[in-house]
């Protein structure tokens, strides 16, 4: 059973499609990372599977059931946009609003509870329009949480955070999803932080779903390199082009693709003159993968 | 430790109760709906208080609108064709008020974004129009008290008559209450139409909560009864002179325009997006 199913998705907003045809399928218990450019329909999906935007065709099933069941809704926790709270009334007011709505029966604890996984606790009496941004998005996961969500969908969950709220969202994101068997389903431009948490990735582009790979596909289709720095790097990079297929300049080094002999790049560069002062193996990360499959995409 | 995934649906009654206990939470902990209570409250107050004042530049005492208490809660008998303030100012002025509460209450709902943390969850756009109805109506019903408490302090200090047929009185005043579920309904519905502009829902809930239309067409009809069909009409004909006929005639008003609105309201949120 997957917790989303998306077949044939299509959405139009004055006659522009937003989505176009979309399938998409994410595993119970993955954090699926959902990437694209502004535009390419991450967030017209979020809102569909949300059930705020009535979609033109197509079919979602959550846990194997429509998606407009009550019973898969209430296990469905969002933040998209914002954390949907009122200024005016305090962190704890704003929750305590969600546990009546999801009928909890002990609301208290478990509005406790979920202060404590966003470290919030302290702030419970404060007003909603007090808190910072940082706090705000926080506060969002924190109501997304209430009555042990078994799907959050989170829309650019950390954009606007500091080092330190990237961290421990990044934190909340593993613990809910080890410990609470929870479906995380995550859209941000954010590459390198999302890859450090996401076990699944979905490539949308202009309202269809371009790619679904696993982290572990991922790492396998990403090509290796090797980065290097010599005193005079235009000359290194004209001996190592007449060897290599593709050398680029990268910043203060010289990144040779395709390669995993560090010792042939050596060799050549020494025998004209380039001594190495460091050199490195590498992968590309999602961020530099996305950006190759985005210039390969424009380029067709 | 994985915990399993269970899904149970919740009944129509349930998720109702929780969005009703949503609704009333948010009332009681606003300072809104106190605002309200109070406006409604100082109303009658204000009409009654400046109402012997006299003219500072002739000296002369203004002629009285009213000679009797009750008079600023409803009229002595159904006039829907208004020939002067004082016809027309009575108890329905709260459903004015009321009008521009209710925009305010959904309003935030929507500006807040809390919409979407209904709409995500359980809750059902049929559950949402029923619960801002009958939360809303509620917090009108009270706005008709506390107008009735702003009018009979008034009336005490300004030393007014309180002469009135008891039995008219309480049948006028249930009347006017039952008519708050009507007009919470139109107004909801409103707002649901005008939920991505919140100056359009005030203006139209202000707009229908004059009864200007029916005034209108009173002005071509006379006073009609047929014009009790419609929720202003209802609310003129629970007067001072009121019998169970007339909440009868309220209660099936106020009733039949809450399902029309909330149905309505139902398909056009269904249909449409969010926001």
């Amino acid at each position: 059973m997957n917790a989303i199913e998306i077949r044939n998705l299509s959405k139009s907003f004055r006659g522009l499609y937003a989505l176009d045809g979309l399938n998409m399928t994410v595993p119970v218990g993955a954090i699926y990372g959902f990437i694209g450019e502004n535009g390419s329909g991450k967030s017209t999906t979020e809102k569909l599977i949300c059930g705020h935007l009535v979609p033109d065709q197509g079919q979602i099933t959550l846990f194997g059931r429509d998606y407009t069941d009550p019973g898969v809704r209430v296990r469905v926790g969002a933040l998209i946009e914002n954390a949907g709270c009122f200024p005016g009334s305090s962190v704890y007011q704003n929750l305590r609003m969600q546990a009546i709505n999801l009928n909890l029966e002990n609301p208290d604890a478990e509005i406790q509870r979920v202060l404590k996984i966003v470290r919030m606790e302290e702030h419970a009496a404060l007003k909603f329009k007090k808190c910072s941004l940082g706090m705000k998005q926080r506060i969002g996961i924190a109501m997304a949480l209430l009555g042990d969500p078994a799907l959050l969908i989170l829309d650019e969950p950390i954009n606007g955070l500091d080092t330190d709220g990237m961290r421990i969202m990044r934190e909340i994101l593993v613990d809910i999803t080890q410990n609470y068997n929870c479906t995380v389903l995550i859209s941000s431009h954010l590459l390198g932080e999302l890859e450090k948490i996401a076990t699944h990735y979905g490539i949308i582009r202009q309202g269809k779903m371009m790619m679904e790979l696993t982290a572990a596909e991922l790492e396998g289709r990403a090509r290796v390199f090797v980065s290097l720095k010599t005193r005079d790097m235009s000359g290194a990079k004209a001996v190592l082009k007449k060897t290599f297929q593709n050398v680029r300049t990268e910043g203060e080094y010289l990144r040779v693709y395709d390669v995993e002999d560090t010792e042939s790049i050596v060799d050549a560069l020494m025998k004209q003159g380039h001594p190495v002062s460091e050199i490195q193996k590498n992968k590309i990360g999602l961020e530099e993968y996305y950006i190759e499959l985005m210039s390969a995409k424009e380029a067709e | 430790m994985a915990r399993e995934l269970k899904f149970e649906s919740p009944s129509f009654g349930k998720r109702l109760k929780s969005m009703l206990g949503v609704d009333f939470y948010r009332l009681f902990h606003t300072p809104m709906y106190y605002i309200f209570l109070a406006i409604a409250a100082i109303i009658p107050a204000m009409i009654l208080g400046t109402m012997g004042m006299e003219n500072p530049q002739t000296g002369a005492a203004a002629a009285p609108l009213y000679t009797n208490v009750w008079q600023i809660i409803a009229a002595d008998k159904p006039l829907y064709v208004v020939s002067g303030i004082a016809e027309y100012a009575n108890m329905n002025m709260v459903f004015i008020f009321g009008g521009i509460m209710v925009s305010i209450f959904i309003g935030h709902d929507y500006k807040s974004g809390y919409v979407k943390q209904l709409f995500t969850t359980h809750a059902k756009k049929q559950d949402y129009m029923m619960s801002k109805t009958i939360s809303c109506a509620f917090a009108m019903a009270c706005m008709c008290v506390t107008y009735l408490l702003g009018a009979v302090a008034a009336g005490l200090l300004t030393g007014i008559s309180f002469q009135v047929n008891v039995t008219s009185l309480l049948f006028a005043l249930l009347g006017k209450m039952v008519m708050s579920l009507g007009w919470a309904s139109l107004y909801t519905f409103l707002n649901v139409i005008f939920r991505k502009y919140f100056g359009v829902s005030i203006a139209s809930s202000f707009f229908f909560g004059t009864g200007i239309l029916i005034i209108g067409a009173a002005a071509i009809l006379g006073n009609n009864s047929l014009l009790n069909i419609f929720l202003y009409g209802s609310s003129v004909f629970a007067c001072l002179s009121a019998t169970p006929l007339t909440l009868v005639v309220c209660l099936v008003c106020s009733v039949a325009w809450a399902l029309i609105y909330n149905i309505a309201g139902t398909k056009i949120l269904s249909k449409s997006d969010v926001y």
